[in-house]
């Protein structure tokens, strides 16, 4: 049922044997409330009838809508903005197939790249600054940057510019051609979609 | 537009060099200078166009600016020092690193105490465009073979093509002529940085004097020069 009922982070809303905490809320382990952690409404949602547990759940939902936020496990779309010996930077566009409203920095690391041979990789022959990959997400990683893995047939580099500026098409898992020179430039191309 | 014609001559941006479309079946290597714009090949940097057989072109550019290229040998300034590597400055677009152990019998337990400002001559070891160039200061085979920090003397800096005149075999005409009426020790860096160092300072300011004035000159008026010169001073 929908409550117009406002609450703040650090609200009350329950106690745990009341109540569950669902998303937006937390149970305080050291005594038995359930605080709210997000700004929004609160919204009580009925137990399941097959569970043994018949708490109703409480969660907080934002009052304004988010943009998604990258989790553990997902694909993203990301744009690289600088490649090191060990690393390469890159920030976040896409989480699955909607567009962020903040910025995430991802982090590509040497071992992540690729599945084969993880000490052989040179990171300049896999990605270039301004090459839009498609990356999964390992981790939160640490406060600057989420780790991002291309470590499958289906991730890497989707799109690239060649020297010459015009879009490179794919010709294997290592190399992608520019349409006006011919030339090849390496980089770890992911496989397209069939 | 035949290319013939421009060999050896000097071109400025946008000349066109060759048109592809009348030489078939032929494979043409384009050096640093030239691009390739549909059927035209354009000159991007002013120059001396330059051919060498059987079928590669290039411009010779001399400028104060250095784009770091592998296999070069330069002249950098540390500007920090990190745990893993030294940041030198090498008069490029980015600053390069420096490994900490990239020197002959390096362990983690003599890593050399690079004080900011110090000169080194080093190697370039990878030079990608958009990535901090690497150096080293050994060479390939892993022996010091004079790399490293460069002590007391006088540096520098010049243009790249007076660097690579320079360091041209047979012995630059400059540095041929000094060398037989002068004692001293030079060391050039492909990047536009040169080292002198004599007994005496008048010796360091006449050998940097003259090389700085030889860049316009050619062999005989090098020689020349370096006479008038030196009769000025005994």
């Amino acid at each position: 049922m929908e409550e117009a009922v406002v609450v703040t982070p650090g609200e009350v809303l329950g106690t745990t044997s009341d109540v569950k905490a669902g998303r937006g809320a937390y149970a305080a382990p050291h005594n038995d409330t359930v605080y709210a952690s997000l700004t929004g409404f609160r919204r009580i949602l009925p137990p399941s009838l097959d569970s043994s547990d018949q708490r109703p759940t409480v969660e907080v939902t934002g009052h304004k809508a988010h943009g998604p936020v990258p989790q553990p496990g997902s694909v993203v779309i990301a744009r690289v903005t600088k490649v090191m010996a060990r690393t390469a930077s890159a920030d976040i566009m896409c989480v699955g197939s909607k567009s962020v409203r903040e910025k995430f920095t991802g982090i590509i690391r040497q071992q992540d790249v690729r599945a084969t041979e993880i000490d052989k990789v040179e990171m300049h022959l896999c990605f270039h600054p301004g090459d839009i990959v498609r990356a999964h997400v390992l981790s939160l990683g640490d406060a600057r940057a989420y780790f991002l893995s291309t470590a499958k047939n289906e991730l890497g580099v989707v799109s690239a510019e060649s020297i010459a500026g015009a879009t490179m098409v794919p010709v294997s898992w290592t190399e992608m051609q520019c349409p006006l020179t011919g030339q090849i430039e390496q980089r770890k191309v992911a496989k397209a979609a069939s | 537009m035949e290319a013939i014609t421009l060999i050896d001559q000097s071109v400025c941006p946008g000349d066109v060099v060759l048109d592809v479309s009348t030489i078939a079946n032929h494979t043409i290597k384009l050096g640093g200078g030239l691009r390739q714009d549909g059927d035209v090949i354009s000159v991007t940097k002013s120059g001396t166009l330059r051919f060498s057989n059987p079928n590669k072109y290039w411009v010779q550019i001399s400028q104060k600016r250095y784009v770091p290229q592998q296999k070069d040998s330069v002249l950098g300034i540390v500007v920090d020092s990190r745990s893993d590597n030294f940041l030198v400055d090498i008069k490029g677009p980015a600053l390069a690193f420096l490994p900490v152990l990239a020197f002959e019998g390096g362990t983690r337990r003599n890593i050399p105490k690079f004080e900011i400002g110090t000169l080194l001559y080093v190697r370039v070891v990878k030079a990608n465009p958009g990535m901090n160039p690497e150096l080293s200061c050994t060479d390939a085979s892993g022996k010091a073979a004079e790399f490293g920090a460069l002590k007391d003397g006088y540096m520098f800096e010049c243009t790249t093509g007076l660097s690579r005149m320079l360091l041209s075999s047979p012995t630059c005409p400059v540095l041929d002529a000094l060398g037989k009426k002068l004692s001293f020790e030079i060391a050039v860096g492909l990047n536009g940085r040169v080292w002198v160092n004599a007994a005496s300072p008048h010796t360091t300011i006449i050998v940097a004097n003259a090389v700085m004035n030889s860049e316009t000159l050619s062999g005989a008026q090098q020689r020349i020069m370096v006479e008038k010169l030196l009769q000025k001073i005994q």
